[in-house]
């Protein structure tokens, strides 16, 4: 099982020097896991099993002078630390715990059955639970690769309408990929994808530009033109693809420019904006047009922990907002997806779940239960722990 | 066989190119440009307000180079009275057109590659893309139909202006031909059709530069550098190309017959 070295806890090494502040932030980081995410989640009371390669005291890791936390002699800082309850993730055993009350704790994924190490796709039961909603989007067997560079390797997923999506994995994993594909802008090598039962791949370009009409893109920094204005750039998509009138145009576009916070900044061009600003105007030119299906890729990168949390709040809002609107007027439900690696904004907006490795899916479906998972790369995801299948290579 | 790799690599991106020009004037052509006239328009604006200036202060110069290099070397031969000879061949066939021509490839077609290469590696023309657009007629077909209906005019005006600075040279500064004199031999060497010739050579220069700037920046990959190396690259071509349309030009209006009162 890889796992990240500690730095400074190699003995070998480290012995009678003293210790960096930046060591005790990597290990302080360490103790905190797993993070407060599970803070309102009640401790489960069935029993656990920690995976014999999780606690076996020799292992080949070992030589190389990595050290088992269990066993770690306490060090000044930590002594000093007041002391607190563990936090323990439903599922997830404590190791050493009742050994030794000051010894820092730390949890291990459970349940992992013994897998062959030869077979990359051990952990990928391509487990697809039922959502109960039809797919907006369905890749079904799709293969991509540049080059020798094999991204996506029989990708089967789907994506529900009326729910809040989202696609979890390791970087370089292939998630943007997954964006380009759903709008057309890659095809894939073998397979197919299929919005709202059309397939992509094969639609002449009148019917592919027509087909992306029904999307909305916020790109990782907005996207926006550099030539046009906050405003213009909101605007565009309108002027170009409806004929309302100018007043109506103005009317909407500072409306979801309100929404987003950004009503004041419309004669601004994007290089006088910040990171996070331009990535809100980027959201409001996406939703401008009341797309079916609205696709955010990483909406979360670059921004701060509460501008994330409002970013969230933001999407679960219009969301509902839609969907209130679809099942009224009777046009299809809103499908939104957010590509993301961050577990809190997965927690906090997530009602889908699509856990994605080396190119295939490992599981989807709701997220709760996906949250729950007994797949144990997809409980190491999800809790951002760095023990478990998943490592740095 | 490794030598062979680079000329395949040569001929593959010269058919690549050659498809994406052909889908750009296919657009213009087509008159699916006209469907964002806007953004001709806006296209119209930018060449004019930024390139205008700087061609017409270029070939300035180059007339009164011409005008200066003309004079002395009829008096040289004694014939000062025939400098305009000069003024209207030099300028008119080989170096307006020239001028013209490293200015659009140094101001428009770098521009060009720039822009839309910043664009691309910004995920701006994903975006134009998944909006539904086709992010070719909006980008390069406008560019294209921009420099179709604003560099003849500029180009016109530019010859004009490389033949003011050779009647200054030749008149005002050497001063060994009288203004009637100068005129005679300058409108006796030249003709419309001379004009109109040197009016295409101009227009094919530019149309391949923006073709090329387009290409290399639409297509570009690789972040900042590969913007740096794009532009880089459609800069040597545009330069092979202008002077392989200059010297095709030459021998094909002007090679068999020098359309002049010269001999038999």
């Amino acid at each position: 099982m890889p796992r990240i070295p500690r730095i400074g806890r190699d003995r070998n090494d480290d012995e009678g020097q003293p210790e960096r502040p930046e060591d005790r932030d990597v290990r302080d980081a360490a103790q905190a896991s797993p993070p407060s995410i599970f803070h309102d989640e009640p401790a489960s009371a069935e029993p656990t099993v920690v995976h014999p390669a999780a606690s076996a005291p020799a292992e080949p890791e070992d030589d190389l002078g990595w050290e088992e936390p269990a066993t770690a002699a306490p060090e000044p800082a930590q002594a000093e630390a007041p002391k607190r309850e563990p936090i323990v993730a439903p599922g997830f055993a404590v190791m050493g715990a009742g050994k030794e009350a000051d010894a820092p704790k730390r949890v291990s994924v459970v349940n992992e059955p013994p897998v062959d190490p030869t077979d990359e796709y051990a952990w990928h039961t391509g487990l697809v639970r039922p959502h109960g909603m039809p797919d907006a989007v369905e890749f079904i067997d799709v293969h991509k690769a540049f080059g020798r560079n094999k991204i996506l390797r029989g990708l089967n997923m789907g994506l529900p309408e009326g729910k809040i999506s989202m696609i979890l994995g390791p970087s370089g994993t292939g998630k943007s990929v997954c964006i380009k594909h759903m709008v057309g802008l890659l095809y894939p090598d073998q397979g197919d994808v299929l919005v709202h039962g059309e397939s992509v791949p094969n639609m002449p370009d009148d019917d592919l530009f027509e087909m992306r009409k029904k999307f909305g893109v916020l790109f990782q920094d907005g996207a926006l033109f550099g030539s046009m204005n906050v405003f213009d750039n909101v605007a565009f998509p309108l002027r170009q693809h409806t004929d309302k009138a100018e007043e109506e145009i103005v009317a909407t576009v500072s409306s979801r420019l309100d929404e987003v916070g950004l009503g004041f900044a419309g004669d601004k061009f994007p290089n006088e904006l910040s990171g996070g600003m331009r990535k809100r105007a980027g959201f409001a030119r996406a939703l401008v047009l009341d797309p079916d299906i609205v696709l955010f890729d990483e909406p979360d990168s670059g921004l701060d922990p509460v501008r994330t949390a409002l970013l969230g709040e933001l999407i679960q809002e219009i969301h509902e907002e839609v969907m209130q609107q679809r099942q009224e007027s009777g046009g299809p439900l809103p499908a939104f997806t957010l590509i993301t690696h961050d577990i809190m904004t997965a927690r906090r907006v997530a009602e889908h779940i699509s856990v994605l490795w080396k190119g295939r899916i490992v599981e989807s479906g709701p997220a709760e239960e996906l949250f729950n998972s007994d797949n144990a790369f997809v409980r190491q995801f999800l809790s951002g722990e760095s023990q478990g299948p998943l490592g740095m290579e | 066989m490794g030598w062979l790799a680079v000329p395949k690599d040569w001929i593959a991106t010269f058919g690549e190119m050659s498809k994406f020009c052909g889908k750009i004037v296919g657009q213009v052509y087509g008159l699916r440009v006209f469907r964002f006239f806007g953004e001709a328009l806006r296209q119209c604006g930018i060449l004019i307000l930024s390139s205008t200036l700087v061609i017409w202060g270029l070939v300035f110069i180059i007339g009164l180079q011409c005008g200066i290099e003309g004079a002395y070397f009829d008096r040289s031969v004694g014939a000062p009275a025939y400098a305009g000879v000069f003024a209207a061949w030099c300028d008119l066939r080989e170096l307006v057109p020239y001028a013209f021509g490293y200015m659009m490839a140094a101001k428009v077609g770098t521009g060009i590659v720039a822009e839309l290469g910043s664009m691309r590696i910004s995920d701006e023309i994903d975006a134009l893309e998944v909006m539904g657009f086709n992010s070719v007629t909006f980008l390069c077909a406008t560019r294209l139909l921009a420099a179709w209906l604003v560099l003849p005019f500029m180009y016109i005006a530019a010859i004009g202006a490389g033949f003011f600075a050779s009647y200054l040279a030749v008149v005002q500064q050497i001063g060994e031909v009288s203004s009637g004199g100068f005129f005679l031999i300058f409108w006796m060497f030249q003709n419309p059709p001379d004009l109109l010739f040197s009016l295409l050579k101009a227009m094919v220069m530019a149309t391949g530069i923006v073709l090329v700037g387009c290409y290399y920046g639409y297509n570009a990959s690789g972040g900042p550098v590969g913007v740096g190396t794009a532009t880089a690259k459609s800069m040597v071509l545009n330069i092979v190309f202008v002077h392989l349309i200059g010297m095709l030009g030459t021998q094909l209006f002007w090679g068999a017959n020098p359309r002049a009162p010269i001999g038999g």
